[in-house]
């Protein structure tokens, strides 16, 4: 059915003669045989002398361990008491809060005889439901870091916590005698006890001043909230209450706010086909976001004002608010058009945003809102949100103050300024003015590196915390592990500066009550989160002091309505004025990735070695830009640039990125961080900074840099793509269609093919394990992925076997270009159809693209992510083939992987039609060159103790989560019970923001999975070769406008 | 041995007789007419060996023999590598379950505790053998003494036995590890003692009679499949099993390799 044609990168499209090579091959490199040979003669570098050598090393070595056959004294302490909690072997499960960003997610850990190794989300907490996102999970792994700090430092010298207490005890009396200033610049904190402890330190030293900081800032979100709604804080957004969504460059999927929480609203609206929201999208670089929207409208970052003039005039024409002076857009005026008329049609049941850091945007995102009457509806500001809190105008006066000398002493708590600060060396320089200077970093960092003291702060895994990441949702962070280094919880350390001796958590406790009605402390504890009784909608009538149980006690705040029209007059003129400038010039922009984010955890190996979403690039950042600006100037992917700012530059690799705007290019912040060994010197650093672009106008941080250039550079630099590794021929198996055409035919994602099989079928009558996975609901986050590596001990391989083909990942998610179809009609979307005009996608009798595709079409392309792991086919291919019977079946339909049986011949792997088997090129978990935590003691940690840890030579897969689904078998068992459906959620399934993962039991008939496979979307990948997978994928169904309008 | 090797062997026999028989009559009719002899290719090409021929055979037949009985002595060697049944380590406390066990009935899940719950069966802490220890002392044994082994417990909880007091640094024991399962093999205490019904002495012998406890058995695969290839699933009661058990409607014995309980997926992942 789905004529789209997709393809999964340029080399694919274009057919590029490497990649033609490379697929053919099973395995993108042949054996490592330049190990085995010498390098320049590719003569064995091994003599005959060499063989007799190891021969007879091998043949005695096997004598003389045959001949002690004895047992290795293996020891076995108990716990000299062991605490009534832990049984040795099972799990406990604690509730606890993501500290991972701002966001809040509820999170419940699993440890394991006192060390946690693995972090879900919890499913009762409000925020994230019991999903998390891939940086939540990755989090886990910077517990382990070996990088941390082992106790506090002075100058770089270890130093006693009592010493360092009595020496800045010292100074701060100093500084308060002589009145010097005092800052804690601090990421977003929304935690009411921080913020009490902070004050406890303000009330000793009165001359504190708390600087909120954030790499990647919403500032202008708050500002313009100050200005609209008198308060200054971020509304509570309803994507699910909203039908249009008009998103103008929010990656509120990927990064933005509260992405997790986002993901969950976004496809609760899209989940029943008929009635899904329509998700339009106006960005310049392709975000996760933007490969999500039934429309996606490529536009530079200067157009984007002035498209949201011409949107707010045609919205105040039909509800006769007078319009604003603006330059007409040139290029999709329909499109607005086509918005504003569904907008309308949609008042109190719509939702725009902007991502732009410019007040002047967000002043009008705001006017257009209210206008919409979606005040209170979807955007929400009874529950608003303290998910990101930053004042980019107090950072601006700190860092001017600080080089001023007038600041005394800074403590640096979660934010890294001299890495993130756009203008890092006045920062640094600045730092050194003052007369102390104290990070709390868990790790080495750039900051830290600058400070006089090293205060190391517990690592989130090892503290007390509370948060309130949205009003009336209280929630505490609870440690769940001892600490493993001399450390001092941060808050602690202030209490204790404070000259306030009291543990925190016992602060923690009794600053509870202050939030809490009727606090039931280890209750709360136990639950992990509070929640206000406040009703959620203001329009409903459920009395708050309904309830008995405890709430979060919580004042309800209703907007009243401040923007006037003069405000609006100066938007539009400054709005204007941008467009005007910067019309038909190159633009970049900056973004956030979806794993690496602001850079926090740019050196964790799981978010490094996930793959970007839409570039599907590990390990490095790039300039991604425009098909048309890369031809123009001769560039190449892998080719070095010279990216350009305004007091900035530096090297850095180029990419091509369909879906980017003509004439723009991005590239994200977040690198350039050096991964730092123990003694904190950096080894390696990961990608490029570019902070050195953010500008600071107009009252806040933009990340638009419009006069920057790109210029080719001598020298290449491979970028460890993914994308086109494991292809899949260009076959059928990425289904889309539009809704109007879905309506028409619901059956239409079905085929008719006809299986032959030479084998008998089997007989699956006790369980039978399948999965359904909802193509609709997928957003390619990532999520999974990471979950997946942390469940099933999956090692990181690095960026240089990333570029061999050797990613390790049992799953992964395909992403999939194809070109935007053009109307049929012509006359619903005519700039399309213009746009087209020249553009020949049909293909030819092999179904191979002509090459005639203009560069300017490569803007406009949809996208589709399809996550793939192995489909436990019925009649697997690979089993037929291993000839040591270490790959069977079971009768539960699992594709069993026996890792001790394994010789490693690879030929499953060629014989898979998924392309889901990996196989261990090397001993990962003991190998000094794969230097990714997994290595060492302390990053060997976080391993499962129920998977086992794959060896060298060995073939590996998915396997649908075996080992929870026989604990849950076992516990059905021994509480006495059949299983019911849920009992059994694969890693990938559970973390899932978007429920786009089903896992079940087909045979029983009420579970969700067996309605799913029934699902009329529901197909089965490759089903003509008649393998019978269990993994069933629902199509996916855009709502485009083409069809509607 | 099947009926083609020995079809094989009787046809070589054949073969060799025959030849013998040929050379006999070449011989026999050489003699008769010496004029008219026929070179014979065949004698003349294979002749250096043909002679030998005993000699050969005779090397051959021993060295197989050898071959044989040393493949088959690394056969039968093989199975044992890494087998420690029988292994009786010393441990740091003499610990008799003969005693304990045996003689005062205790049950094994008094110490063992969590052998119903956990993959493991856990070695008791010594906090559990205090709560006996703390006023067992087996004084009359050592003349009114406290026994040296109830003293190492005491040292590794730092109990101080006048003051009836835990007064010092506790103190770890390091027990010998008996039981040895490789790191890829999943098992499973719960899954036997409690969901199973199996006793413990099926697996570890009669424990309550060791006063040093070995290794019972060999806690090799194939160990393991011959039980669950004969032993039944104890369907009535467990209402898990009974629903498994309707929908696979199987007979009445129900063994646990119909349930899958020989599959590489059930211990190896």
């Amino acid at each position: 059915m789905s004529n789209n044609q997709y393809w999964k990168g340029l080399e694919e499209l274009n057919k590029s003669p490497d990649f033609l090579q490379s697929k053919s091959n099973e395995f993108l490199e042949g054996i490592p045989m330049n190990e085995a040979f010498k390098e320049e003669t590719y003569e064995l570098s091994s003599s005959r002398r060499d063989f007799l050598k190891y021969f007879g090393f091998t043949v005695s070595s096997a004598a003389i361990l045959a001949a002690c056959n004895k047992a290795p004294v293996r020891n076995v302490i108990p716990y000299t008491f062991k605490p009534s909690e832990v049984v040795p072997g099972v799990a406990n499960w604690y509730s606890s809060t993501c500290n991972a960003c701002a966001a809040g997610c509820g999170t419940i850990v699993k440890v394991r005889e006192g060390r946690p190794v693995k972090v879900e989300g919890n499913p009762d907490n409000k925020i994230n439901n019991g999903a998390l996102c891939a940086v939540g999970h990755a989090e886990l792994l910077s517990l382990y870091d070996k990088s941390r700090f082992e106790g506090p430092l002075k100058n770089k010298v270890k130093a006693e916590i009592s010493s360092i207490d009595k020496e800045v005890g010292q100074t701060l009396e100093e500084i308060n005698a002589a009145k010097g200033n005092i800052v804690i610049l601090s990421s977003t904190i929304n935690s009411p006890s921080t913020l009490a402890a902070i004050g406890e330190f303000s009330k000793k030293y009165p001359t504190t001043k708390h600087i909120q900081y954030e790499e990647f800032s919403s500032y202008a979100l708050l500002a313009a909230n100050e200005k609209s709604f008198g308060k200054s804080v971020l509304p509570g957004y309803r994507f699910d209450k909203a039908k249009v969504i008009v998103s103008f460059g929010a990656d509120f999927l990927g990064t933005w706010i509260s992405p997790v929480q986002f993901t969950q609203q976004y496809t609760a609206g899209r989940k029943a086909i008929n009635g899904m929201s329509r998700h339009i999208q106006f960005e310049s670089n392709l975000s996760l976001t933007g490969s999500n929207a039934d429309v996606r409208i490529p536009i530079t970052p200067s157009q984007e004002g002035v498209y949201l003039l011409n949107l707010y005039n045609k919205i105040a024409a039909s509800t006769g608010i007078p319009s604003l002076p603006v330059n007409t857009v040139e290029g999709p005026v329909n499109m607005i058009e086509n918005t504003a008329k569904e907008l309308l049609a949609n008042k109190g049941k719509s939702l725009v945003v902007s991502g732009s850091n410019d007040i002047d945007i967000q002043l009008l995102v705001n006017a257009i809102n209210i206008a919409l009457e979606n005040i209170g509806m979807t955007i929400d500001f009874t529950n608003f949100s303290k998910q990101k809190m930053s004042n980019d105008v107090e950072m601006e006066q700190f860092v001017a103050d600080l080089n001023e000398g007038k600041i005394s002493a800074v403590i640096v708590y979660g934010a890294n300024p001299s890495y993130s600060y756009y203008n890092a060396n006045k920062f640094k320089e600045g730092l050194k003015k003052t007369k102390l200077s104290i990070s709390f970093a868990t790790a080495h960092n750039e900051t830290s590196a600058d400070c006089t003291y090293i205060m190391p702060d517990h690592h989130s895994f090892e503290s007390w915390n509370d948060h309130e990441a949205m009003a009336g949702q209280y929630s505490l962070t609870q440690p769940t592990i001892h600490p493993i280094f001399t450390t001092r919880q941060a808050q602690e350390t202030l209490l204790v500066w404070a000259g306030i001796n009291k543990d925190y958590y016992s602060f923690i406790k009794e600053n509870c009550a202050a939030h809490v009605n009727g606090l039931n402390f280890n209750a709360l504890v136990e639950k992990g989160f509070m929640e206000s009784s406040t009703k959620e909608d203001p329009k409903s009538d459920k009395p708050a002091s309904e309830s008995n149980t405890p709430v979060v006690k919580h004042v309800a705040f209703v907007a009243p309505i401040l923007t006037s029209k003069a405000d609006l007059g100066v938007v539009a003129s400054n709005l204007t004025k941008i467009d005007s400038d910067y019309k038909g010039k190159f633009q970049i922009n900056l973004y956030e990735k979806v794993g690496v984010r602001e850079g926090r955890m740019c050196n964790n190996p799981w978010l490094q070695e996930l793959p970007d979403p839409i570039s599907k690039v590990t390990w490095d950042n790039y300039v991604a830009s425009s098909i048309v600006f890369a031809s123009k100037n001769n560039l190449e992917d892998g080719g070095m640039v010279t990216l350009k700012g305004l007091n900035f530059g530096t090297e850095i690799p180029f990419l091509r990125q369909p879906g980017q705007a003509n004439n723009t290019a991005s590239v994200a912040v977040g690198y350039g961080r050096p991964r730092f060994d123990k003694m904190g010197d950096p080894i390696e650093t990961i990608g490029k900074n570019v902070y050195g672009m953010v500008s600071f106008v107009n009252g806040a941080y933009s990340y638009n840099a419009y006069g920057a250039t790109v210029e080719k550079a001598a020298g290449s630099y491979t970028l460890a793509q993914t994308q086109t590794h494991h292809t899949l021929e260009g076959r059928d198996h990425y289904r889309s269609t539009s809704l109007s055409k879905y309506t028409a035919n619901p059956k239409a994602f079905q085929k008719q093919v006809e299986i032959i099989s030479l084998w008998e079928d089997r007989d699956y009558r006790g369980h039978k394990w399948v999965m359904a996975v909802d193509l609709n609901s997928c957003t390619g986050c990532g999520s999974c992925v990471v979950a997946c590596n942390n469940e099933n001990n999956v090692p990181v391989v690095g960026r240089d076997q990333v570029m061999r083909g050797r990613e390790m990942h049992w799953m992964r998610i395909d992403r999939y270009f194809t070109f935007n179809q053009f109307s049929e009609n012509g006359s619903a979307d005519k700039y399309r159809a213009d746009f087209y005009k020249d553009l020949k996608v049909d293909t030819n009798n092999d179904g191979e693209a002509n090459e005639k595709i203009s560069d300017e079409a490569f803007e406009n392309v949809s996208v589709g992510f399809q996550p793939m792991m192995c489909q436990h086919c019925g009649h697997a291919p690979c089993e037929s083939v291993c000839p040591v019977l270490a790959t069977t079946h079971s009768g539960e339909g699992l594709n069993q992987m026996t890792y001790n049986r394994c010789i490693g011949t690879k030929y499953c792997a060629n014989n898979c039609p998924y392309k889901v088997r990996r196989f261990n090129w090397y001993r990962f978990n003991d190998h000094d060159k794969f230097d990714f935590h997994f290595n060492n003691d302390l990053g060997k940690m976080v391993i499962n103790p129920d998977v086992t840890v794959r060896t060298r030579g060995v073939m590996e897969k998915c396997s649908f989560c075996i080992q929870r689904v026989q604990d849950a078998k076992l516990l059905a068992k021994r509480e006495n019970r059949s299983m019911a459906d849920g009992d059994v959620k694969t890693a990938c399934q559970q973390t899932c923001p978007s429920g786009a993962i089903v896992f079940g039991d087909i045979n029983d008939k009420n579970s969700d999975v067996y309605k799913l496979f029934n699902n009329e979307r529901a197909y089965h990948v490759l089903e003509e070769i008649g393998v019978q997978p269990s993994v069933k994928y629902m199509g996916k169904v855009r709502n485009t406008f083409d069809e509607k309008a | 041995m099947n009926i083609y090797n020995i079809l094989a062997l009787i046809l070589l026999l054949i073969i060799i007789f025959l030849f013998r028989i040929r050379r006999h009559l070449t011989k026999a009719i050489n003699e008769k007419y010496p004029e008219n002899q026929d070179p014979d290719w065949i004698v003349d090409a294979f002749q250096p060996w043909y002679y030998h021929l005993n000699k050969i055979i005779g090397l051959m037949t021993v060295t197989l023999i050898t071959l044989v009985l040393l493949g088959g002595y690394g056969f039968w060697y093989s199975f044992k590598i890494g087998n420690q049944q029988g292994y009786q380590p010393d441990q740091p406390i003499k610990f008799s379950h003969q005693q304990h066990a045996g003689l005062y009935k205790m049950d094994c899940r008094y110490c063992h505790s969590v052998a119903e719950k956990s993959k493991n069966a856990s070695i008791p802490s010594p906090g559990t053998c205090m709560n006996c220890h703390k006023y067992v002392q087996a004084t009359a044994k050592y003349n009114g003494q406290i026994s040296p082994e109830i003293k190492k417990i005491y040292t590794a909880v730092g109990w101080e036995p006048d003051s009836q007091k835990y007064l010092y640094e506790p103190k770890e024991i390091k027990w010998v590890r008996i039981h040895n399962l490789p790191d890829l093999a999943y098992f499973n205490h719960s899954q036997h003692v409690k969901v199973g019904k199996v006793t413990c002495q099926t697996c570890h012998g009669q424990v309550q009679t060791m006063k040093v406890v070995s290794q019972f058995s060999t806690l090799q695969m194939g160990w393991c499949i011959q039980c669950h290839r004969t032993s039944n699933v104890d369907v009535a009661g467990n209402k898990y099993y009974e629903e498994i058990h309707k929908r696979l409607k199987k007979g009445e014995t129900w063994t646990e390799e119909q349930n899958g309980g020989t599959e590489c997926g059930k211990c190896h992942y």
